[in-house]
């Protein structure tokens, strides 16, 4: 073992210093099932291992042996929190193979729908952020309103967690009477709240200085690591695919891409703030703008239904970023080869192994909440 | 995909198979000791976002597909005067055989983790990987789990049928 220096703080490169420590998955402050390796020198990082795989389920080899419209309860618990886009891109990847068209009020339903889920997900992801750091009052807050949402989603499909409302086709079934309403009092109910968020989390000092110049990632390095979402758009990249490859109805109405340009902690956050409120927004504005008609056109009987050959590669923007689907068909009623794009993959592996270098041990939780990485994702 | 780019990719290298299905997405099917230069040639072009690297497992024709997907950050460009650049589908395939390639990440840095993933569930060997470790799974498989012919079921029964009960039970 290597001596210590005069004023005994450790020098880097002394390889009899480092440690190696083990974070996750039990450990407190980490969110999910998830661990990453760490070996250490004191209180620094010098190098992670990202370590997934506690839930693995091989579900896309086991979407392998189901028919197409049998998959779908899986296709949602690939992503726990936020089901709903994982519902949106498995039905937009079998449309696009098997050329079925969707109804116009469907289109407006699917993002709708799609819009309330992302301030649900938001909203989570700002209870695990501010539980982490010690504000347990704004998690309370962020628990109530997301739980707010799950009300209007069990009203709408009958599920709160898992809704699988979007179908090859349109919707399962129009907005129940009321529910119109119903959804702009509950979203103006949260709104009315956003003051009290900004002076107890997004505008404390406290949070501030926690935050600020954490887990920095440069624009060149977030295109790099191919990161999307919040974790590109806080480098001041304006990339959504709600506006690069338009799906749904989000080309019928106007509105803003969010964007911060420090690409560290604080400003992914508000990037997810500001994304929350363009949500709101975004409903009322697709609530105005809504025709009316049918919600849903048939498709074959699902048992014997058929697809012709064919490959097909969809993407669509979830809360977390880019999430594609690469479906192949073979002419069979199952798929041929189903792999999903998840958001979470890049970010989880390549984004936080490179942000957590030289960062301290007490950042660990907070960098990785700030990257916005929902385990079940990276293993599906 | 514009035209331009496409004659001009078509000029550069021989046995490029290439289909356009709807809009501006494109399928390209090139021989395998041509894709690094394919995709470096496409990145070079705009197209800087790997989004995904996946395999097919065509059993039949005793073949693995590997699947490049990219895409542009920036849609505009201005050197083809192209306003919308969907995705480009890149293909190669490898004999079943012999599931050798060489890694694309001195081209592609984000590619690590799917080759890493591609190297545990389909078995194919990346010549220049930095870390072919295990990703996600513990156990040891005869074959790749997620080739055609791993049986789930019948490794079900196998491995899970035969751990004892915690307690035998009772007479």
């Amino acid at each position: 073992m290597e001596a210590l220096s005069d004023d005994g703080h450790t020098e880097p490169g002394q390889s009899a210093r480092e440690l190696e420590l083990y974070f996750g998955p039990q450990h407190l402050g980490m969110v999910g099932n998830f661990s990453i390796t760490l070996k250490v020198e004191g209180d620094r990082i010098m190098e992670a291992a990202a370590n997934p795989g506690y839930l693995h389920r091989g579900f896309e080899k086991l979407m392998e042996l189901r028919t197409w419209i049998q998959n779908f309860p899986m296709v949602c618990r690939i992503n726990v929190v936020e089901p709903d886009s994982m519902e949106m891109i498995y039905s937009m990847a079998v449309e696009k193979l098997a050329g079925i068209e969707v109804p116009e009020r469907a289109h407006y339903i699917r993002s709708i729908y799609l819009e309330m889920a992302r301030v649900g997900s938001h909203l989570f992801g700002l209870w695990a952020y501010a539980n982490m750091l010690g504000f347990d009052t704004v998690a309370q807050w962020a628990m109530y309103h997301r739980d707010l949402m799950l009300d209007l989603f069990e009203e709408l499909t009958g599920g709160r967690v898992y809704h699988i409302y979007i179908w090859p086709g349109g919707v399962r079934r129009d907005f129940p009477e009321g529910f119109t309403d119903k959804l702009v009092t509950t979203l103006h109910t949260i709104g009315g709240c956003v003051p009290d968020y900004d002076a107890a989390f997004f505008e404390n000092r406290l949070f501030y200085e926690r935050a600020k110049g954490i887990g920095t990632v440069t624009r060149q390095e977030a295109k790099e690591m191919g990161a999307t979402g919040q974790v590109l758009r806080a480098t001041g990249m304006e990339y959504d695919i709600r506006k690069v490859e338009p799906y749904a109805a989000y080309d019928r109405v106007p509105w803003a891409v969010p964007t911060r340009e420090d690409g560290d902690a604080y400003s992914r956050i508000w990037v997810v703030r500001d994304e929350m409120i363009e949500s709101v927004h975004m409903i009322f504005k697709l609530l105005d703008a809504m025709p009316q008609g049918e919600v849903y056109h048939r498709i074959p009987n699902p048992f014997k239904w058929e697809i012709a050959p064919g490959e097909a590669y969809v993407r669509c923007e979830s809360s977390r970023g880019e999430l594609g689907l690469y479906l192949v068909s073979n002419g069979q009623e199952k798929p041929y080869r189903v792999h999903f794009r998840t958001p979470s993959y890049p970010h989880g592996l390549t984004v936080l192994e490179k942000a957590l270098q030289n960062a301290s041990i007490a950042d660990v939780g907070n960098i990785m909440i700030s990257l916005y990485v929902v385990a079940p994702e990276i293993d599906r | 995909m514009n035209t331009a780019l496409r004659k001009k990719l078509q000029s550069m290298f021989d046995d490029l198979k290439m289909t356009t299905s709807e809009g501006a997405e494109a399928i390209i099917a090139v021989p395998k000791e041509a894709l690094l230069a394919v995709l470096s040639f496409l990145k070079s072009q705009g197209y800087e976002h790997l989004g995904l690297v996946s395999c097919v497992d065509w059993i039949e024709q005793e073949a693995f597909e590997l699947v490049y997907i990219l895409s542009a950050y920036l849609q505009e460009d201005h050197e083809h005067g192209d306003r919308e650049r969907g995705n480009i589908i890149v293909k190669t395939r490898i004999p079943r055989k012999s599931p050798q390639f060489i890694t694309v990440i001195p081209v592609f840095q984000n590619a690590e983790p799917y080759e890493r993933e591609l190297h545990e569930l389909f078995g194919i060997h990346f010549e220049g990987h930095p870390r072919l470790t295990p990703l996600f799974l513990e156990r040891d498989y005869h074959i790749p789990p997620f080739r055609k012919d791993f049986d789930t079921r019948e490794y079900v029964k196998e491995v899970f049928d035969s751990i004892p009960p915690v307690e035998k039970p009772k007479d």
